[in-house]
């Protein structure tokens, strides 16, 4: 697929995801706003909602400090999935979202 | 296997992953499948070919095969030397599955990666119609070669194949072609009679710039092939619907050749 956006390179850079793109811009992505942004139907559903102040943490939750991976995956050519530190791993993130994101963050 | 981590296998004996794929139900997906695979190997190559049909799979119907005692038999069964997995081997055809989508995933996943393929040049899986849980259980964990989609010349074929294409593009697999199947009669005299419309397979691909891998037409001959259980490509190679899917072969063949992609870069954490 000759000529399509793709990362040449990722890295964690302090607190966030730094990407190498292949049209040359590089993006720098807080982890903390990946995690609020995780695109599982959990989470969006959960967004959608107004939020619970009486909703009870997991002890993982509560002990997890601020959000960080322990792995990210490649999922086929189009995505990559992030383990969080809070035990959530269900956010499979395609690349035009992990772009977008990054450009927000730039912008 | 948990169906929310989507296992990355890797299949290292396997050169090449194609699927055959539509987004339309009936349109001939897994006889073109068993042909491929067939014209493949009697290309010389060594093929295998998975049913990601879980729901109804067809494989061992079109091969001459049946249910088998799981618990005694070797995986992959072969045939004309093909090397086969179908949910058709564990379940009989009097019984329905009725499953929810993670079960569908697991045992897709199942399929490419407990089942021991060995080493082959191609590995086709025929996927049920649609674009759901088969369709992206093997885009996430395969390291697909390429997609073919198969389509008949009406519009109402092509509603859906445009929705299969969009898929494999959301998930950048890449398409290698569109293959219009049921695109004519040729009688005796040779006059060609289109029955299900003209020209959809081409203008699909001209509107997704894709490759067009050709016609196929039709042959009464393939349905009783398929029910007696000889791809028709063995049972009658001089059949000019043979001759079209030993030039298919070819064709996908290259085209699998030139589409060899790289993988996405690992994370450096």
């Amino acid at each position: 697929m000759a000529g399509e956006l793709r990362p040449k390179s990722l890295k964690r850079v302090g607190d966030g995801l730094q990407i190498e793109w292949s049209d040359g811009l590089t993006t720098f992505t807080a982890w903390r706003l990946l995690r609020k942004q995780c695109p599982c139907a959990t989470c969006v559903e959960e967004r959608a909602k107004p939020p619970d102040p009486f909703r009870v943490l997991t002890p993982q939750e509560a002990t997890a400090g601020a959000p960080s991976p322990v792995a990210m995956q490649p999922i086929g050519h189009y995505a990559y999935q992030i383990t969080w530190n809070d035990g959530h791993n269900t956010g499979i993130y395609p690349l035009a979202r992990l772009r977008e994101l990054g450009e927000a963050a730039k912008g | 296997m948990n169906p929310g981590q989507p296992p990355k296998l890797s299949l290292p004996g396997v050169k090449n992953i194609i699927a055959v794929a539509s987004g339309k139900g009936g349109v001939g997906k897994s006889t073109v499948a068993a042909n491929l695979a067939m014209a493949l190997h009697m290309s010389g190559k060594s093929v295998g070919l998975m049913d990601a049909d879980i729901y109804g799979p067809s494989v061992p119907i079109m091969f001459g095969l049946g249910l088998v005692d799981s618990k005694a038999t070797a995986f992959p069964l072969e045939k004309f030397g093909i090397r086969l997995m179908s949910m058709g081997f564990l379940v009989g055809t009097d019984q329905a599955i009725i499953w929810r989508g993670p079960k569908v995933a697991q045992a897709v996943q199942s399929f490419l990666g407990q089942i021991d393929w060995g080493t082959l040049d191609y590995l086709i899986i025929d996927l049920p119609p649609g674009t759901g849980d088969a369709q992206l259980t093997l885009s996430q964990s395969a390291p697909l070669t390429g997609a073919v989609v198969v389509t008949t010349p009406g519009e109402v074929s092509l509603i859906d194949a445009r929705k299969g294409v969009k898929m494999f593009r959301e998930v950048r697999v890449p398409i290698l072609g569109i293959v219009e199947n049921m695109s004519y009669f040729m009688d005796a005299t040779g006059t060609k009679t289109p029955i299900f419309g003209v020209g959809g397979g081409l203008k699909l691909a001209l509107e997704s710039n894709c490759p067009f891998l050709g016609e196929l037409p039709i042959d009464p001959r393939v349905a009783a092939c398929g029910d007696a259980g000889e791809p028709i490509v063995r049972k009658y190679p001089d059949a000019p619907i043979s001759k079209a899917y030993v030039v298919l072969a070819e064709t996908v063949a290259a085209a699998a050749t030139a589409a060899q992609s790289e993988s996405l870069p690992g994370v450096q954490l």
